[in-house]
């Protein structure tokens, strides 16, 4: 397990911010995952990550978050319960084949290039048996030339502290232009 | 009105239709659109450290810069509007989504060639551009308006901001199956949208379902083609 600290900096937090936490569990009773018949508690996840206890890839939040954001929305303090989740995935390692693949486009590139993503994915796609969909997916197919960003190889982690990050989950009342 | 154009990578490959629908429609309005030269991946949702989301777009923003008579950056793609809405909060150039540029923008008589009568639509949002609300779209209702302003009708209220589960199409199909099932039983007529991965996940998990881009809608009220 990666410190709190590092870890709520990946997420663009300090430890502190997650202290705030209410114990309301309404993240948990308006996530979408609940949906999937997995009993969603990211609040749970969140005092984990807070008071240091051991996580893993298939904590149900961790492995089924979908973005939705509506934990962020339901939160009191608008905590971005989403981001953190992402950011214990990259520490976790948990990533799926697809994920790599598109990753290592943008590495390449500068830009996903689809071609190149599903033909890398290809053994996990024929095995998890999306060709299934291929014939529901033809207005998506169309040709095109990869195009390399100039200066690609481009996305160098700033150091600095995050400009665009949201107020602190304390400061309520501030909001972000624009 | 002069904007700067971020297609992001979907736009230029799986989502070209939304692309070439944004171009043409902008141009019908009388909007210039400026590619933003050299742009690259906005990262989506799939980077875990959010200084490198961020610096990404920040890349993107500074590369937007030179297009100094640009009222705004436009972004199509509802992670991309996001992840630049954020970056750019320090910067001079707001970004906007079509959505929020279409809204305040009525289509001019003269444009419209054809109307919705008759025909039944559920406009689906899905969650990014709904939440969260630091960065939604201040108009909730902006597909309903154009829409029944054009004498179309609407229905599936209440799966507007469902999750399809697209983000997980490509890590648990079966995840995003039953997500998707859901917002497709409480919909009703043709699903209008704007999310390129949600197209994708609905389309798949339909069968025979209309899934149009709300440009889609707008290409078609001002003219084009024949039927939806």
């Amino acid at each position: 397990m990666p410190k709190i600290e590092a870890l709520a900096e990946l997420a663009g937090y300090r430890r502190e911010d997650f202290s705030v936490c209410l114990g309301c569990k309404i993240c948990g009773s308006v996530c979408t995952i609940n949906d999937l018949s997995v009993s969603a508690n990211p609040q749970e996840l969140l005092m984990k990550v807070f008071l240091q206890k051991e996580l893993k890839g298939d904590d149900p939040v961790v492995a089924n978050c979908t973005n939705c954001y509506n934990c962020t929305e339901a939160c009191p303090w608008k905590i971005r319960i989403p981001e953190v989740v992402r950011a214990l995935r990259k520490e976790l390692a948990v990533e799926s084949p697809f994920e790599k693949a598109f990753k290592a486009s943008v590495a390449l590139l500068g830009r996903v290039y689809e071609p190149y993503v599903l033909l890398r994915a290809l053994p996990f796609l024929v095995k998890e048996g999306y060709l299934a969909y291929v014939t529901r997916w033809t207005e998506y197919i169309t040709f095109h030339l990869p195009h390399k960003v100039k200066g690609a190889g481009l996305s160098q982690p700033g150091k600095e502290v995050i400009a665009g990050r949201e107020p602190k989950a304390r400061d309520r009342k501030a909001k972000r232009a624009p | 009105m002069k904007y700067a154009y971020y297609p992001g990578c979907s736009l230029t490959g799986s989502a070209r239709k939304l692309d070439k629908g944004v171009r043409t429609i902008f141009a019908r309005l009388g909007h210039e659109l400026t590619e933003i030269p050299e742009w690259n991946c906005c990262g989506a949702f799939e980077y875990g450290d959010r200084r490198e989301l961020v610096e990404m777009s920040r890349t993107n923003l500074s590369k937007a810069a030179p297009v100094t008579e640009s009222e705004a950056i436009v972004a199509p793609c509802p992670a991309c509007y996001k992840n630049l809405r954020e970056a750019s909060a320090e910067t001079a150039h707001p970004v906007r989504h079509p959505l929020e540029i279409l809204g305040k923008e009525p289509l001019s008589p003269s444009l419209i060639k054809r109307d919705l009568k008759g025909e039944v639509f559920t406009p689906y949002y899905g969650c990014i551009l709904m939440r969260p609300e630091a960065t939604a779209i201040s108009d909730k209702q902006v597909m309903e308006r154009i829409i029944t302003g054009l004498g179309g009708e609407i229905e599936g209220e209440k799966v507007k901001a469902r999750c399809c589960g697209g983000n997980q199409f490509f890590i648990n199909r079966r995840s995003t199956e039953r997500l998707s099932r859901m917002v497709l039983e409480g919909s009703r007529g043709t699903i209008v949208l704007f999310c390129p991965l949600c197209h994708m996940a609905l389309t798949s998990f339909s069968k025979g379902r209309r899934i149009i881009y709300f440009t889609d809608l707008l290409l078609h009220v001002t003219g084009d083609g024949k039927r939806l």
